[in-house]
């Protein structure tokens, strides 16, 4: 057994030699850029993530706005169109009011203006009545009598009809 | 493998440890009186810390040029060892913040350590020298020893750098105790630190001896009794200890790294 523990100077000499120059030309050759770009990786994946995870809010988000953005622009649509009928409905009452109102004023004024014309009508029959009076009465009294005689004869009849 | 025909019963047992402790001196060195000569073990160091280096540098090559890279196939198996190592050995234990100074320490020993065992499992490291079989490295208690006095220095260096030279040693002991606490606790204080690389030399160096060991006493029959029937169920039974040692090679490579990662930790984080 004594040659199994058998003190070797040269070979653990060797042994750190070797092992340092592993671990020189290793380590800044090999494990640090791998360790440096595992860490990059995670960073990178973790920040991908994070940024996804950041989109999909976002995403949920402006969706949300917009939803609300559309029912806003629906609701807004039909307050306009029932503005627009209510304004159509006044104006039509309006509109219904005044020619009403129109109709009416021509109505009255029709019957002032036929009140009118009626009065004239019966204006002019009278003196057309007293012309042929007196026509007819000159012809039956074969006399002429003055015109003012006549006139004045002819209203005491009319003065006289027109109380019986 | 031991040759048959120097089998014998008595001297069995010398042959398997004489197989497993072997590390021959092939080229002798010496530098101011230390022997520094180029053992097995030594030359199994550099192929394995060559074939790592190799291997490492290729699949990691994307990385070296590309911001982000997207790894596929060996890179991508590559890496998630590496990634292995990261969260599940790094992160726990020390916290994000020191995976990048100590993760090329960590994933160093890991990677190195998991070569060298797997190599280990390739019987031709036998021919390296003429036969005379041999472990792997990290079946060697000095290569053990050696990386454990590393992570020894690890513990120490983290804990200096974290907190000041005082304020580490000051940090090995739970303050507002009281004193007569610290009598007992100090002196157990002092020995966990070097009980803890101690721990890890003879763990990794016995365990990937004990599988060879094992699988050569399960040979050992067959030049006992000369009997093929043996030689079929020896075979048999090593071919199960081989699957064995492949999860032996990776469990042991992770403990070891696994132990480092957590002292140096608890040196950057004390508990107390």
């Amino acid at each position: 057994m004594e040659n199994l523990l058998r003190f070797d100077t040269g070979l653990m000499i060797w042994t750190w030699i070797t092992f340092i120059a592993v671990l020189v030309i290793l380590g800044t050759k090999a494990w640090k850029p791998m360790i440096k770009a595992l860490e990059n990786r995670e960073n990178f994946i973790r920040e991908s993530l994070e940024e996804a995870e950041a989109a999909r809010k976002e995403a949920e988000k402006v969706a949300g706005e917009y939803e609300a953005m559309v029912a806003k622009a629906r609701q807004e649509a039909q307050n306009i169109v029932a503005a627009g009928k209510e304004t159509a409905e006044r104006m039509k009452a309006d509109i219904l009011n005044e020619a009403k109102d129109k109709s009416a004023g021509i109505l009255k004024q029709a019957e002032v203006q036929i009140g009118a014309e009626r009065e004239k009508a019966i204006a002019q029959i009278r003196n057309q009545i007293v012309d042929i009076s007196m026509a007819a009465a000159e012809k039956i009294i074969a006399k002429s009598l003055s015109r003012e005689d006549n006139e004045r004869l002819i209203e005491d009849a009319l003065k006289d009809y027109g109380k019986n | 493998m031991a040759e048959p025909g120097h089998g014998t019963n008595s001297n069995i047992g010398d042959k398997i440890i004489e197989h497993v402790a072997n590390s021959d001196v092939m080229i002798h060195l010496e530098l101011f009186g230390v022997d520094i000569s180029i053992t097995k073990h030594v030359v199994m160091l550099w192929i394995a810390a060559g074939f790592l280096v190799a291997i490492a540098l290729y699949a990691t090559r994307r990385y070296r040029k590309e911001e982000r890279p997207v790894p596929s196939g060996f890179t991508n198996a590559f890496e998630y060892v590496v990634d292995f190592v990261r969260t599940g050995i790094l992160i726990p234990t020390m916290g994000k913040n020191h995976v990048l100074r100590w993760g090329p320490l960590v994933m160093s020993f890991f990677f190195l350590i998991l070569t060298m065992n797997f190599l280990g499992l390739m019987p031709f490291f036998n021919y390296i020298n003429h036969g005379h079989g041999g472990t792997t490295a990290t079946g060697n208690i000095n290569v053990t020893a050696a990386l454990a006095l590393i992570t020894f220095m690890a513990i120490i260096v983290a804990g200096i750098l974290e907190h000041g030279f005082f304020k580490h040693w000051k940090n090995l002991v739970p303050g507002g105790l009281a004193w007569p606490v610290y009598i007992i606790l100090i002196p157990i204080e002092i020995l966990s630190m070097f009980v803890r690389p101690f721990a890890l030399t003879m763990r990794l160096a016995a365990n990937m001896t004990a599988g060879h060991i094992a699988m050569l006493a399960i040979f050992a029959p067959i030049f006992l009794l000369h009997n093929a029937y043996v030689g079929v169920a020896s075979v048999a039974l090593n071919v199960g200890i081989t699957f064995l040692e492949i999860i032996v090679s990776i469990v042991q490579a992770y403990v070891f790294t696994l132990l480092s990662s957590v002292f140096i930790g608890q040196s950057i984080h004390p508990h107390h």
